[in-house]
């Protein structure tokens, strides 16, 4: 199955990850100071163990240091 | 690793450094290189956690905002140049034109003026209630108010607003309850266990200690739904609980500027280390010097929340369970007196300031409040016979000998 994480395509085996799996998978550091989107709204972080990612679906992720884009 | 003292000293900073450094070192520089232009771009759009520009972030301050956060036990933290930087970046990244705050009438000067004169500029109307009756603030809360704004214990009067019925307003109308806790900094106050949901403070005065560097913090307890303010509701939508937090980096503090110089951040991480120590002298000897005045012959009142017969003492004692700050403020007859109390200070200096590991006493009408009116001072209660002394952490009997001789001089 595909789906996108900040806006470029990944590839998982079966039909569903979850957003822990995906983090993991992306080396997000210091999770309590990340904000995670799933399909455009805000999931809070109790519930990154059990959303499943499916097909077709989309995950962002933004911390707040660094650069950082302007806009909000 | 529960205490106060331990989590200053200890919590760990996030480099790993080749020397193997104790402590977090002052990262002295404007920018940092990335590995790649994929990298810059990854780093621009929030999705590596990498310093770019230190107006933006840094590591010596972002060490500092995470020893505060360990302290307090709050969300999140951003540290900015001031204690006025950290209030007008937080109520411009609340309000704006149209909306309204509901204030204390009882504000540091600075505070009011701003409310009062900028805020008003900008079309944000602020409406002054009393703190010592909260009802009358939930008279003044309409659907454009975005939050109720105090300070936990007022300057110079040190009056003590019950931050519980604020809290319980603040949440009947949804609301944010902003709070100044400069007078009663982390580890005196516990903000967050009595509704506070951003408290404020100026670094600059218990934290830096030896009032060596500037600083102010906005302190988010993550106790606000920032989906309840029109200016932060869709910020809420992408980024729930961070809506406040990432307002303030992405567009408030990054645009008006007012970043917290890395060496002023270095130094403030020392200071916190020995705030709790510092503050276990400075609030005692606070203690016995509004004891020792209390009752001096030409000494009208003395304003101090610790003592027993302060109108103040039980809402201080439940909500600053170990003291309530090292401030205290004192009346003579008249002004001429206070001038010469002043000037026969010999230990004590003539200094604005709060908190300085030195005792510093100031004439508030005159200085620190001389650009309101004679109408706004009466206002905020303070006259023309009051004195402010914050009380440092030198040993007590010299203190009190130099009250005393600069007493026994006038008499």
């Amino acid at each position: 199955m595909k789906y996108k994480v900040n806006g470029e395509e990944r590839e998982a085996n079966g039909t569903a990850i979850t957003v822990s799996d995906i983090l993991t998978n992306e080396r997000v550091q210091n999770q309590d100071m990340v904000a995670v989107q799933f399909n455009s709204e805000f999931l809070n972080k109790a519930l990154f163990n059990s959303t499943s990612v499916k097909d077709g679906e989309e995950v962002d992720f933004v911390y707040f240091m660094g650069g950082g884009q302007g806009r909000i | 690793m529960n205490g106060f003292t331990t989590k200053a000293i200890h919590s760990p900073f996030a480099v790993n450094d080749s020397h193997g450094a104790l402590r977090m070192p002052v990262y002295d520089c404007v920018s940092f290189e990335l590995e790649s232009a994929e990298e810059m771009e990854a780093a621009f759009a929030g999705r590596k956690p990498a310093h770019a520009y230190t107006r933006i972030t840094n590591p010596t301050v972002e060490d500092f905002e995470q020893r505060i956060k360990a302290v307090t036990g709050s969300f999140a933290v951003v540290a900015l140049s001031s204690g006025m930087a950290a209030i007008s970046t937080a109520i411009l990244s609340i309000t704006g034109a149209g909306d309204n705050l509901v204030a204390s009438k009882f504000l540091f000067g600075d505070t009011y003026s701003f409310l009062k004169e900028t805020l008003s500029g900008l079309g944000i109307e602020v409406r002054f209630a009393d703190p010592l009756h909260p009802e009358t603030f939930e008279r003044l809360i309409d659907g454009r108010t975005r939050a109720i704004y105090l300070e936990s214990l007022s300057n110079p009067l040190l009056y003590v607003p019950d931050l519980a019925s604020f809290s319980a307003i603040a949440k009947r109308h949804g609301v944010a309850l902003v709070v100044d806790t400069t007078m009663t900094p982390p580890y005196l106050f516990n903000s967050r266990e009595f509704g506070v949901d951003v408290e404020l403070l100026s670094a600059t005065k218990a934290i830096s200690g030896g009032a060596t560097a500037l600083g102010g913090l906005v302190i988010d307890n993550g106790t606000y739904d920032w989906g309840n303010n029109r200016l932060l509701s869709a910020c809420a939508k992408k980024y729930g609980p961070f809506a406040f937090i990432s307002k303030i980096r992405k567009q408030t503090a990054r645009y008006l500027g007012g970043c917290l110089a890395p060496h002023n951040a270095y130094l403030l991480s020392l200071g916190l280390e020995t705030l709790a120590l510092r503050l276990e002298k400075s609030c005692p000897n606070a203690l016995v010097v509004a004891e020792y005045l209390n009752g001096r012959a030409g000494v009208k009142a003395v304003n101090y929340p610790g003592l027993l017969n302060s109108p103040f003492y039980e809402v201080a004692a439940r909500q600053f369970p170990r003291l309530p700050g090292s401030v205290v403020s004192f009346e003579f007859l008249d002004r001429e007196t206070c001038f010469e109390f002043i000037n026969a200070l010999r230990l004590i200096r003539r200094s604005t300031n709060l908190h300085d590991n030195k005792s510093l006493c100031i004439h508030p009408a005159s200085t620190i409040l001389s650009h309101l009116s004679e109408a706004e001072r009466v206002e905020a209660g303070v006259t023309q016979s009051c004195v402010r002394l914050s009380v440092g952490i030198e040993d007590v009997e010299d203190i009190i000998n130099d009250i005393d001789q600069a007493l026994e001089w006038r008499a």
